[in-house]
Protein backbone atom coordinates (compact mmCIF):
# COMPACT_ATOMS: atom_id res chain seq x y z
CA UNK A 1 0.00 0.00 0.00
CA UNK A 2 1.62 3.24 -1.10
CA UNK A 3 1.34 6.73 0.33
CA UNK A 4 -1.44 7.90 -2.01
CA UNK A 5 -3.78 5.11 -0.89
CA UNK A 6 -3.08 5.87 2.76
CA UNK A 7 -3.93 9.54 2.19
CA UNK A 8 -7.14 8.50 0.39
CA UNK A 9 -8.08 6.23 3.30
CA UNK A 10 -7.48 8.94 5.89
CA UNK A 11 -9.40 11.65 4.01
CA UNK A 12 -12.31 9.28 3.38
CA UNK A 13 -12.38 8.27 7.04
CA UNK A 14 -12.42 11.95 8.06
CA UNK A 15 -15.43 12.63 5.81
CA UNK A 16 -17.30 9.58 7.13
CA UNK A 17 -16.50 10.55 10.72
CA UNK A 18 -17.91 14.03 10.04
CA UNK A 19 -21.07 12.44 8.66
CA UNK A 20 -21.44 10.23 11.73
CA UNK A 21 -20.97 13.22 14.07
CA UNK A 22 -23.67 15.09 12.16
CA UNK A 23 -26.02 12.10 12.42
CA UNK A 24 -25.41 11.97 16.18
CA UNK A 25 -26.15 15.69 16.45
CA UNK A 26 -29.34 15.12 14.50
CA UNK A 27 -30.47 12.36 16.86
CA UNK A 28 -29.58 14.44 19.91
CA UNK A 29 -31.56 17.39 18.57
CA UNK A 30 -34.56 15.22 17.73
CA UNK A 31 -34.71 13.94 21.32
CA UNK A 32 -33.80 17.27 22.90
CA UNK A 33 -36.40 19.60 21.43
CA UNK A 34 -39.98 19.55 22.65
CA UNK A 35 -42.06 20.26 19.57
CA UNK A 36 -42.23 18.96 16.01
CA UNK A 37 -41.45 22.26 14.31
CA UNK A 38 -38.28 22.53 16.40
CA UNK A 39 -37.32 18.91 15.86
CA UNK A 40 -37.71 19.30 12.13
CA UNK A 41 -34.86 21.80 12.14
CA UNK A 42 -32.49 19.19 13.56
CA UNK A 43 -33.83 16.42 11.35
CA UNK A 44 -33.40 18.32 8.10
CA UNK A 45 -29.69 18.79 8.81
CA UNK A 46 -28.89 15.08 8.54
CA UNK A 47 -30.88 14.75 5.32
CA UNK A 48 -28.56 17.08 3.44
CA UNK A 49 -25.29 17.63 5.28
CA UNK A 50 -24.96 14.25 7.01
CA UNK A 51 -25.59 12.11 3.97
CA UNK A 52 -23.44 14.43 1.83
CA UNK A 53 -20.45 13.97 4.13
CA UNK A 54 -20.93 10.18 4.36
CA UNK A 55 -21.33 9.75 0.61
CA UNK A 56 -18.35 12.03 -0.10
CA UNK A 57 -16.22 9.74 2.05
CA UNK A 58 -17.54 6.67 0.22
CA UNK A 59 -16.92 8.40 -3.13
CA UNK A 60 -13.30 8.95 -2.17
CA UNK A 61 -13.02 5.25 -1.25
CA UNK A 62 -14.56 4.04 -4.50
CA UNK A 63 -12.42 6.13 -6.85
CA UNK A 64 -13.37 7.41 -10.29
CA UNK A 65 -16.14 5.24 -11.76
CA UNK A 66 -19.87 5.18 -12.35
CA UNK A 67 -20.61 4.33 -8.71
CA UNK A 68 -19.15 7.70 -7.72
CA UNK A 69 -21.34 9.47 -10.26
CA UNK A 70 -24.47 7.75 -8.95
CA UNK A 71 -23.60 8.69 -5.36
CA UNK A 72 -23.19 12.30 -6.49
CA UNK A 73 -26.64 12.07 -8.11
CA UNK A 74 -28.09 10.90 -4.76
CA UNK A 75 -26.59 13.93 -3.00
CA UNK A 76 -27.96 16.34 -5.63
CA UNK A 77 -31.39 14.73 -5.48
CA UNK A 78 -31.52 15.01 -1.68
CA UNK A 79 -30.52 18.68 -1.82
CA UNK A 80 -33.72 19.30 -3.78
CA UNK A 81 -35.98 16.78 -2.03
CA UNK A 82 -35.20 17.44 1.62
CA UNK A 83 -36.39 21.09 1.81
CA UNK A 84 -39.58 20.18 -0.05
CA UNK A 85 -40.40 17.31 2.30
CA UNK A 86 -39.64 19.48 5.35
CA UNK A 87 -41.98 22.16 3.98
CA UNK A 88 -44.75 19.63 3.36
CA UNK A 89 -44.32 18.18 6.86
CA UNK A 90 -44.54 21.61 8.50
CA UNK A 91 -47.66 22.37 6.45
CA UNK A 92 -49.14 19.10 7.71
CA UNK A 93 -48.38 20.13 11.28
CA UNK A 94 -49.78 23.66 10.83
CA UNK A 95 -52.94 22.38 9.13
CA UNK A 96 -53.80 19.62 11.60
CA UNK A 97 -52.85 21.21 14.92
CA UNK A 98 -55.79 23.08 16.45
CA UNK A 99 -53.65 24.28 19.36
CA UNK A 100 -50.77 25.71 17.35
CA UNK A 101 -50.73 29.07 19.16
CA UNK A 102 -49.64 27.29 22.37
CA UNK A 103 -46.31 26.44 20.72
CA UNK A 104 -45.50 29.40 18.53
CA UNK A 105 -46.51 33.00 17.88
CA UNK A 106 -49.29 33.30 15.32
CA UNK A 107 -50.38 36.32 13.28
CA UNK A 108 -53.90 36.24 11.89
CA UNK A 109 -53.12 38.85 9.26
CA UNK A 110 -49.93 39.18 7.26
CA UNK A 111 -50.19 42.99 7.35
CA UNK A 112 -49.94 42.99 11.16
CA UNK A 113 -46.73 40.99 10.99
CA UNK A 114 -45.31 43.27 8.28
CA UNK A 115 -46.15 46.40 10.29
CA UNK A 116 -44.55 44.95 13.40
CA UNK A 117 -41.43 43.94 11.50
CA UNK A 118 -41.21 47.40 9.92
CA UNK A 119 -41.40 49.09 13.31
CA UNK A 120 -38.70 46.84 14.74
CA UNK A 121 -36.48 47.51 11.74
CA UNK A 122 -36.97 51.27 12.12
CA UNK A 123 -36.20 51.07 15.82
CA UNK A 124 -33.09 49.03 15.07
CA UNK A 125 -31.96 51.56 12.48
CA UNK A 126 -32.44 54.52 14.82
CA UNK A 127 -30.58 52.72 17.59
CA UNK A 128 -27.71 51.96 15.26
CA UNK A 129 -27.60 55.60 14.17
CA UNK A 130 -27.55 56.75 17.74
CA UNK A 131 -24.76 54.36 18.52
CA UNK A 132 -22.80 55.46 15.48
CA UNK A 133 -23.26 59.13 16.40
CA UNK B 1 -4.09 -6.25 1.53
CA UNK B 2 -6.49 -3.50 0.61
CA UNK B 3 -9.64 -5.38 1.66
CA UNK B 4 -8.17 -6.20 5.03
CA UNK B 5 -8.28 -2.50 5.94
CA UNK B 6 -11.59 -1.54 4.34
CA UNK B 7 -13.61 -4.58 5.42
CA UNK B 8 -13.66 -4.05 9.23
CA UNK B 9 -14.15 -0.31 8.68
CA UNK B 10 -17.32 -0.91 6.67
CA UNK B 11 -18.59 -3.49 9.19
CA UNK B 12 -18.07 -0.99 12.04
CA UNK B 13 -19.86 1.72 10.05
CA UNK B 14 -22.82 -0.61 9.45
CA UNK B 15 -23.05 -1.46 13.17
CA UNK B 16 -23.02 2.22 14.20
CA UNK B 17 -25.63 3.07 11.56
CA UNK B 18 -27.92 0.27 12.67
CA UNK B 19 -27.80 1.52 16.28
CA UNK B 20 -28.76 5.00 15.11
CA UNK B 21 -31.57 3.43 13.08
CA UNK B 22 -32.91 1.84 16.27
CA UNK B 23 -32.87 5.24 18.02
CA UNK B 24 -34.82 6.70 15.08
CA UNK B 25 -37.35 3.88 15.47
CA UNK B 26 -37.80 4.82 19.14
CA UNK B 27 -38.59 8.38 18.02
CA UNK B 28 -41.10 7.05 15.49
CA UNK B 29 -42.85 4.98 18.18
CA UNK B 30 -42.78 7.72 20.83
CA UNK B 31 -43.68 10.67 18.59
CA UNK B 32 -46.85 12.27 19.94
CA UNK B 33 -47.94 13.69 16.59
CA UNK B 34 -48.17 12.36 13.06
CA UNK B 35 -45.54 14.80 11.81
CA UNK B 36 -43.10 13.38 14.39
CA UNK B 37 -43.52 9.88 13.03
CA UNK B 38 -43.20 10.96 9.41
CA UNK B 39 -40.06 12.92 10.25
CA UNK B 40 -38.55 9.88 11.97
CA UNK B 41 -39.35 7.72 8.94
CA UNK B 42 -37.62 10.31 6.76
CA UNK B 43 -34.51 10.16 8.97
CA UNK B 44 -34.53 6.37 8.86
CA UNK B 45 -34.67 6.56 5.07
CA UNK B 46 -31.58 8.75 5.04
CA UNK B 47 -29.63 6.32 7.22
CA UNK B 48 -30.75 3.33 5.16
CA UNK B 49 -29.45 5.13 2.07
CA UNK B 50 -25.99 5.42 3.65
CA UNK B 51 -26.15 1.73 4.63
CA UNK B 52 -27.01 0.66 1.08
CA UNK B 53 -24.10 2.71 -0.29
CA UNK B 54 -21.71 1.13 2.22
CA UNK B 55 -22.98 -2.32 1.22
CA UNK B 56 -22.41 -1.49 -2.45
CA UNK B 57 -18.74 -0.84 -1.73
CA UNK B 58 -18.46 -3.77 0.70
CA UNK B 59 -19.90 -6.35 -1.69
CA UNK B 60 -18.35 -4.66 -4.79
CA UNK B 61 -21.75 -4.52 -6.50
CA UNK B 62 -22.20 -1.18 -8.24
CA UNK B 63 -25.87 -1.67 -9.03
CA UNK B 64 -26.78 -1.38 -5.33
CA UNK B 65 -26.25 2.38 -5.68
CA UNK B 66 -29.05 2.44 -8.28
CA UNK B 67 -31.32 0.88 -5.68
CA UNK B 68 -30.21 3.60 -3.27
CA UNK B 69 -31.19 6.32 -5.75
CA UNK B 70 -34.62 4.75 -6.28
CA UNK B 71 -34.99 4.41 -2.51
CA UNK B 72 -34.36 8.15 -2.12
CA UNK B 73 -37.05 8.97 -4.68
CA UNK B 74 -39.62 6.62 -3.15
CA UNK B 75 -38.92 7.87 0.38
CA UNK B 76 -39.43 11.49 -0.74
CA UNK B 77 -42.61 10.54 -2.59
CA UNK B 78 -44.01 8.65 0.39
CA UNK B 79 -43.51 11.60 2.74
CA UNK B 80 -45.21 14.02 0.34
CA UNK B 81 -48.11 11.69 -0.47
CA UNK B 82 -48.80 10.66 3.14
CA UNK B 83 -48.76 14.32 4.28
CA UNK B 84 -51.18 15.37 1.55
CA UNK B 85 -53.50 12.41 2.22
CA UNK B 86 -53.48 13.09 5.96
CA UNK B 87 -54.29 16.79 5.47
CA UNK B 88 -57.20 15.80 3.21
CA UNK B 89 -58.55 13.23 5.70
CA UNK B 90 -58.24 15.71 8.59
CA UNK B 91 -60.14 18.44 6.77
CA UNK B 92 -62.82 15.97 5.66
CA UNK B 93 -63.34 14.80 9.25
CA UNK B 94 -63.45 18.40 10.44
CA UNK B 95 -66.17 19.32 7.94
CA UNK B 96 -68.19 16.16 8.65
CA UNK B 97 -67.96 16.86 12.41
CA UNK B 98 -69.31 20.37 11.89
CA UNK B 99 -72.18 18.97 9.83
CA UNK B 100 -72.99 16.24 12.35
CA UNK B 101 -72.84 18.73 15.22
CA UNK B 102 -75.43 20.88 13.45
CA UNK B 103 -77.55 17.82 12.73
CA UNK B 104 -77.32 16.58 16.32
CA UNK B 105 -78.39 19.94 17.65
CA UNK B 106 -81.54 19.68 15.53
CA UNK B 107 -82.16 16.13 16.73
CA UNK B 108 -81.66 17.10 20.37
CA UNK B 109 -83.98 20.07 20.03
Amino acid sequence: MNAAEWIRLIIGCLFILTGMVIFFTELFGVFHFKYVLNRMHAAAMGDTLGISACLLGLMIFSGLNFTTLKMFLIIVFLWFASPVSSHVLSRLEAATNDNLSAHCELYEDVEVLERELATTVENGNTEEKEESV
Amino acid sequence: MKESIYHPLFILLLIVLSFMLLVCLIRAVKGPRVADRLMAVNMMGTMVMVMISVLALLLREGYLVDICLIYAMISFLSVVVISKVYIGIYEEQHHSQEHTEGGNADERG
